[in-house]
This record gives C-alpha cells, sequence and structure tokens, in this order.
C-alpha cells in the first residue's frame, strides 16, 4: 500500500515535532506544591532549560527536594536520591 | 710188590681211577664253583662301586640341595629386602599423596568458608544498609512536616552548584 508522500511529510514532521517537544519538556517531582519563589530559584539554577513548557508533580516518595527530568535526563536533588546515593556508597564499601 | 701184598694192576687201576675222578672233579666241580666264586666276587666288587658311586652322588646331591637352599635363601632375602624398600617407598609416596590432598581439601575448605563469610558478611550488611534506609526514610517521613519539607527542597535548591550527578535515560 502506497502513502501518500504529503501526508507521509507531515506525519514525519508532526513526529519530530513532538519528540522535540518531549525532549524539551521539564518536568519537576516534589513531596509538596513549589511556591513561585522555589520554582525562580529553580529557573535561576538552571538557565538552559525550557522552563516554558514545565510540568510540577507531586509524588510523595521524594521525601523532600526535587527532581528534574528533561527529556532523558535526570537531575536528581531530593532527600530520596541522596538516601540512595548514601545506599550505594555503603554497598560498595568493604 | 706182590710179597708187599700190593697188587700192581690194582694199585694202576686206582691210580688211573684217582687221576680220572681228579680231572673229573677239577673240570666238572672245581672249576665252575671257582668260576661261580669268582662271579660272585666280582658281583660283590661292583655292588661295592656302585654304592661307592652311588654315596657320592648323594653326597653331591646334599651339597647342592644345600647350596640351592643357601642360594634361594640369599635369592629370598634378597626379594623381601626389595619388597620392603618398594613397600616403604610406597608408603611414603601414599602418605605424602595423602597429605597433599588433606593440604588441598583443607584449603579448599578455608576458601570455601572465608568466600561464605564473606557472603554472609555482605548479605548481613546489605541488610543492615537496608533496614537502616527504611528506618532513616520513615522517620523523615514522618517527623518532616510541609514546612520542614520546604526548608530542606529550599536548602538544597539554595546549595546546589552543578556538582550532582545527571543520569541519562
Amino acid at each position: 500500500m502506497r502513502i501518500n508522500f504529503k501526508i507521509k511529510n507531515e506525519l514525519k514532521n508532526s513526529l519530530i515535532d513532538k519528540i522535540q517537544k518531549e525532549k524539551e519538556l521539564v518536568t519537576v517531582l516534589s513531596a509538596d506544591f513549589l511556591e513561585i519563589r522555589q520554582k525562580e530559584a529553580l529557573q535561576k539554577k538552571f538557565p538552559d532549560f525550557n522552563w516554558k513548557e514545565v510540568v510540577y508533580e507531586i509524588d510523595k516518595s521524594v521525601i523532600a527536594g526535587v527532581i528534574i527530568k528533561v527529556g532523558s535526563r535526570t537531575i536528581d536533588l531530593s532527600l530520596s536520591g541522596t538516601l540512595s546515593k548514601l545506599s550505594n556508597t555503603l554497598y560498595e564499601i568493604d | 710188590m706182590e710179597n708187599l701184598g700190593i697188587d700192581g694192576k690194582l694199585l694202576l687201576a686206582q691210580m688211573i681211577n684217582f687221576v680220572l675222578f681228579f680231572f673229573l672233579v677239577k673240570q666238572f666241580i672245581v672249576k665252575p664253583f671257582t668260576t661261580f666264586l669268582n662271579q660272585e666276587r666280582k658281583n660283590e666288587e661292583e655292588k661295592d662301586r656302585f654304592l661307592e658311586k652311588l654315596r657320592k652322588n648323594e653326597e653331591v646331591a646334599v651339597q647342592m640341595e644345600a647350596k640351592m637352599k643357601a642360594k634361594m635363601k640369599k635369592d629370598f632375602d634378597a626379594l623381601i629386602i626389595q619388597a620392603k624398600k618398594e613397600a616403604q617407598d610406597l608408603k611414603a609416596d601414599l602418605v605424602k599423596q595423602a597429605e597433599e590432598d588433606a593440604e588441598e581439601i583443607k584449603n579448599k575448605t578455608r576458601k570455601l568458608l572465608e568466600e561464605e563469610k564473606k557472603a554472609l558478611y555482605r548479605e548481613v550488611k546489605d541488610q543492615i544498609v537496608k533496614t537502616s534506609l527504611i528506618i532513616v526514610e520513615s522517620a523523615l517521613k514522618e517527623s518532616l512536616d510541609e514546612p520542614s519539607r520546604k526548608q530542606v527542597t529550599d536548602f538544597i535548591i539554595k546549595n546546589y552548584e552543578g556538582k550532582l550527578k545527571v543520569y541519562e535515560n
């Protein structure tokens, strides 16, 4: 079955746009709703991220702090992450 | 002669008779008897010689037997000594082999024990770490109220200097 070249291109461009948006989409996970000053502080700390498209989510497992996800990258600034790193360090010690 | 009462004819006849008798006795009695006696003596001598020869042969046989016994005893003693030596060598080899095997088993067991000890230590450590983390996490979750959590979040954001690891999925 032949696909119309125009439709094919539109579909391709749409998918590329979607992927690009997903790549640039910033997701911030925190235990509580972040206050505006905290959001601004984050934007100042990470000026390279596209803060126009950002999703804030509540996740109680974070305990405190935030986890920032941008595309395939994750920046863990949470207490749970610190505990996880601490446990890894303890596991590595003989 | 007649006056003496000797009859010449009778005397001649008696003399002839005596000669004839002598001849006959000599020819048919004495000679075979002598031959028989000689033969018997010869047989006796032959028997003695044979007996002597047998005795000598017996002596030689006894000597040979003694020599053979001595040689056999010597060979037997040599064999016994050789066998004892071989048995001792074999025993030494077996003891050495057994010692080596025992040492190997000991080493293997020690290694195994060491590994098990390490594994146990690791498991206990992991359990302690896991339990400690669960306790700490529970304690943090229970003890931190919203303002405290916000304070901690502020502190983390404020002190972040871009040194944390960034995970690539």
